[in-house]
């Protein structure tokens, strides 16, 4: 039998090479393109991935999962062709346990569409990143958002997957227990492991109680010096924060122009409070004297539910927003993490690099994190611009490296970084190269990504 | 003691690093003991010799050495682990790395340190106080941060900021052939990869050598308060647990002790606390927002049906408080003077807690053994010290029964055979069962990273 008929007899129309279909995987977010998958399966189950990746295996076919597709790296783009598994029809709760403060779910479904099934349980998922990104997604690619400075990433937040092997063979890693010493931590190896691993069918996620009150503010600084100092004694104090984001001047134009805010084109800290009614007023006070001894301006509280959710949106719409400040522009998006003592030195180069380059890139961060992303938009028609921006990417990835950071905090490698890998990672570079090779020895799961090539 | 000679392949390694390192490398008796007979219910096991060094170079030096003569190296940090990780049932060479004790950096304003993995973790803290900074893993023994990587361990304080597997932000490591790599880095979060770093913690010395750690760091808080509290009986206890995490109040700490353990702790301590389940409770942060959850905590445990309830009044009280807690051990050794026993390990979901106790005790109390309980109710997380004599082939074989049973229980409850102390010699027949066909993809990660399989051999399974 044929792959194709295996795969069919499988899966029915689940199991698809139309070219709307095909091509409809073969996009994303960003600048990097190209990838056409042969195929596009649906599968429902556990057992129907395993028995697809079976059929594979033995057929030599690629296999690419898929969540969402927000990826903005290329993660998920089919480069030697192969299946895509797009994993949106296994997109179930399976278990909510309150008391542990645990869900299961499966990869598919989204974080909004999980929120929304914890809401009655007075629990959250608490990782957000800007787009409404599968689990399975996120965990394969290390996903955080702006409340890891107090929640962390997923890789804090995943306590056990089930996992697809490159042979079919189904595994569990990691247990419903909050903590294990019981061998290797085969839980983080998969996470952050883009698809090159094996196929997530199942996550077992930790959650937390939804705060009894919140409340947020927005204050901006005369230098970029200043908030950072401002963020380092918040975070020093021991506060708290649930969200410490970062727009610079050009990025809050854009929001301002795209969300229809007024706020100051400075320097600007957005920053959110959990907890209880009284505590929640105690650190907002706190962070109000702490931003004033460094200079703080226009402070302005979100009190109301409505201000909050106006100022969060705003936030998580920063990227359409960016996007349309250069209209007909498309992105390149990057994403240094830097020890926060390096933070204001790390955007003040990068920000001064710009500004030379002649191409718009505003800045915006989790700077609790010490993360921060410069979106430099292009004109998607000149390669004189692909070109400027691509220099200055690779030179905010080296500066990162220099000020002791990591070239991606949180999108990931896919295709866009896999050049910055032997510089950051050195000799732990074949490492990994050698876990590919033990795990995937037919290089079947998302070939191409992540680790050395294998001519190389 | 039995001593049989080394291998050809151990010998070469032996002669090699002699001439290499001199008076470092010992093969005494006495020496060889302190490296392969230690805390452990487990038959000691010597390496044929011991080799003390004193950086990265070193032992990447050292161990490209072992690798060509395909001598086993088991690494030593301060031998305090209780699951035979250190024994050598296979010889090879002993590499303590209790000399590689340097704070290497402190760098306050991103919270992170950089030390030698033999820094022991009282005297990093030690050496921590003046920057106003902590390191939370507070475990009992003296251990080497390297040690607490490689077993990813926990402490009291896991609750609030979790274990190593929290805490270790990166690592320089040898590899098994001799190659220094480093894992992770200094910023905070990173999807540059796969997560190597996550891999050596935990790897119990089995994929390399940890030669210095990364570790994050913690402002101390301004304010805590402690409480103890006694229950009518032990659901009462963990009901009382659960209410408190999810109710998301400054918990630093929470421990619980049942019956048995109590009645140990007020022979040994001579006091008169309550002979009933006990928790522990420390809650850390502003003055004002301890004051409130202290408060809230006591409602909390009023609620779930706390007979008794005592709060610390000041620092001096407290810590008579706390230090009754970390004398437990002693407490119970005090019950049956000159025994040891095997302290298990379990780690279930909270809402499990109360059922794997129960259904471990009621077994308990149909044998003789004496088994006082203590753990970290936080993270679902106890020990019971069966207390047995190794002379005895009866009482051994009813404690290791017990043993088998609880994880047992715990597994069938979705939990894990240990939450901290790792696998060793001692658990390594419970991991097919915890983890089914997953272990062998330790097995092939093994084989992937360590080829001629010289690292800390036998140990977490078996190839
Ligand atoms: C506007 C915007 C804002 C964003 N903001 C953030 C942010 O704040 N933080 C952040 O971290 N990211 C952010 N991202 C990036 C993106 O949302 C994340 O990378 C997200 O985790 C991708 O999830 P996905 O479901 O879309 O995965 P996809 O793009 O479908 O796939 C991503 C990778 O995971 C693999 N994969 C997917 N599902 C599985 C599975 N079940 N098993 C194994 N491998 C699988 C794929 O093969 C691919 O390699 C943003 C993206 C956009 C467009
Ligand atoms: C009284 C007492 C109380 C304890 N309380 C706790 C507790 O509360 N929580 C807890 O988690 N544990 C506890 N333990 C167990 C023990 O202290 C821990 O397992 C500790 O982490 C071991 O550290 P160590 O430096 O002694 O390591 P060792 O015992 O020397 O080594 C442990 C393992 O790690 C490997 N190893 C050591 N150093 C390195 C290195 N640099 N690179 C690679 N591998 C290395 C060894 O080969 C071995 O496999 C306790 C033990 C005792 C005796």
């Amino acid at each position: 039998m044929t792959a194709h008929d295996a795969l069919s007899a499988l899966l029915g129309d689940r199991f698809t090479t139309a070219q709307a279909h095909r091509a409809a995987h073969a996009q994303s977010e960003t600048h990097v393109t190209g990838g056409l998958p042969d195929a596009v399966a649906y599968p429902e189950t556990t057992a129907e991935v395993a028995d697809l990746m079976r059929i594979c295996a033995a057929h030599r076919l690629p296999v690419i999962g898929w969540g969402a597709g927000t990826s903005l790296e290329g993660h998920a783009l089919a480069l030697h062709g192969g299946v895509t598994v797009d994993f949106t029809r296994m997109d179930r709760v399976l278990d909510i346990r309150a008391e542990d403060m645990l869900v299961r779910v499966q990869p598919g479904i989204t974080r909004e569409a999980l929120n929304r099934d914890l809401r009655a349980t007075g629990l959250f998922f608490p990782v957000d990143p800007g787009a409404n990104a599968s689990l399975g997604g996120m965990a394969a690619t290390r996903a955080s958002g702006t409340t890891a400075v107090r929640y962390g990433t997923m890789r804090d937040a995943v306590l056990g997957l089930e996992v697809v092997l490159a042979d079919g063979t189904v595994i569990r890693t990691g247990s419903a227990a909050p903590k294990s010493a019981a061998g290797y931590d085969l839980t983080a190896l998969f996470v952050g492991s883009e698809g090159t691993l094996g196929l997530i069918t199942e996550l077992t996620l930790r959650l937390h109680g939804q705060p009894e009150a919140v409340s947020a503010a927005v204050c901006g600084f005369a230098t970029m010096a200043q908030t950072v100092d401002c963020v380092i004694e918040t975070i020093q104090s021991g506060l708290p924060m649930a969200r410490i984001e970062f727009l610079d001047p050009a990025a809050v134009a854009a929001c301002n122009a795209y969300s229809g805010q007024t706020l100051a084109e400075t320097p600007l800290l957005l920053v959110e409070f959990h907890g209880t009614p009284a505590s929640v007023a105690e650190q907002a006070a706190r962070f109000g004297e702490i931003a004033q001894s460094h200079g703080s301006t226009g402070f302005r509280w979100a009190e109301q539910p409505e201000d909050r959710s106006a100022l969060w949106k705003m936030r998580h719409a920063a990227y359409p927003a960016c996007l349309a400040a250069r209209p007909g522009a498309t992105a390149i998006v990057t994403d240094v993490c830097v020890p926060i003592s390096q933070l204001a030195q790390a955007v003040e180069e990068t920000r001064a690099d710009i500004a030379a380059s002649g191409i718009p890139g505003p800045i915006l961060g989790h700077v609790g994190d010490g993360n921060f992303h410069a979106i430099l938009l292009i004109d998607p028609h000149s390669p004189e611009d692909r070109a400027t921006a691509k220099a200055l990417a690779a030179r905010m990835a080296t500066r990162a490296l220099r000020l002791g950071g990591t070239v991606t905090g949180e999108h990931g490698i896919g295709i866009g970084k896999l050049g910055y890998m032997a510089q950051e990672h050195g000799a732990a570079w074949p490492v990994m190269g050698a876990l590919k090779t033990a795990l995937d020895p037919l290089n079947l799961l998302n070939p191409g990504k992540l680790v050395p090539p294998h001519d190389a | 003691m039995t001593h049989t000679e080394p291998s050809a392949g151990v010998q070469a390694a032996i002669d090699g690093l002699a001439a290499r390192f001199g008076s470092r490398l010992s093969r005494a008796e006495a020496v060889r003991a302190q490296h392969g007979a230690v805390e452990s219910w487990l038959p000691q096991a010597l390496p044929d010799a011991v080799l003390f060094l004193q950086s990265t170079e070193e032992v990447a030096e050292a161990v490209a050495l072992c690798h060509r003569h395909g001598a086993p190296v088991i690494p030593f940090g301060a031998g305090s682990s209780i699951e035979g990780q250190v024994l050598a049932p296979r010889g090879g060479i002993s590499f303590d790395l209790s000399g590689m004790d340097k704070v290497l950096a402190v760098n306050a304003e991103d919270m992170d340190c950089n030390v030698q993995c033999g820094v022991i973790h009282q005297n990093l803290n030690e050496h921590l106080r003046a920057t106003g900074l902590f390191f939370p893993v507070d475990l009992g023994a003296h251990a080497t941060l390297g040690g607490m990587a490689s077993t990813r361990a926990s402490g009291t304080t896991t609750v609030r900021y979790g274990s190593m597997r929290e805490l270790v932000l990166g690592l320089t490591v040898v590899m098994p052939d001799g190659q220094v790599i480093r894992t992770g880095g200094r910023a905070r979060k990173s999807a540059a990869g796969y997560d190597l770093t996550h891999l050596f913690v935990g790897a119990e010395g089995t994929l390399g050598i940890i030669t210095e750690v990364t570790l994050r760091l913690f402002g101390r808080p301004e304010a805590s308060r402690s409480i103890l509290c006694a229950f009518e009986d032990l659901p009462s206890a963990t009901t009382c647990v659960v209410a408190a995490l999810q109710s998301g109040l400054g918990l630093n700490r929470i421990e619980l002790a049942d019956t048995l353990q109590m009645q140990a702790i007020n022979a040994h301590g001579g006091v008169a606390l309550p002979e009933r389940p006990t928790l522990w409770v420390e809650l850390t942060g502003s003055a004002p927002a301890v004051a409130h959850d202290a408060a809230l905590f006591v409602e909390l445990a009023q609620g779930s049906g706390a007979l008794h309830v005592e709060a610390a009044d000041n620092h001096e009280a407290a810590n008579r408080l706390w230090r009754l807690r970390h004398n437990a051990l002693y407490a119970t050794r005090a019950l049956r003077p000159g025994i040891k026993g095997i302290s298990t390990d379990v780690c279930v979901p909270i809402s499990r807690l109360p059922d794997c106790i129960a259904e471990i005790r009621a077994e308990i109390d149909k044998t003789d053994l004496i088994a006082p309980l203590i753990g970290h109710a936080g993270d679902g997380n106890f020990h019971l010290v069966l207390m047995f004599d190794p002379d005895d082939a009866q009482e051994t074989a009813v404690a290791r029964q017990i043993n088998a049973r609880l994880i047992a229980i715990a597994l069938a409850m979705g939990g894990t055979a240990t939450g901290e102390h790792g696998v060793g010699l001692g658990k390594m027949g419970y991991m097919q069962a915890e983890h089914g066909a997953a272990l062998d993809v330790m097995r092939q990660i093994k084989r992937a990273l360590d080829p001629s399989g010289i690292m800390n051999p036998g140990k977490i399974f078996t190839l």
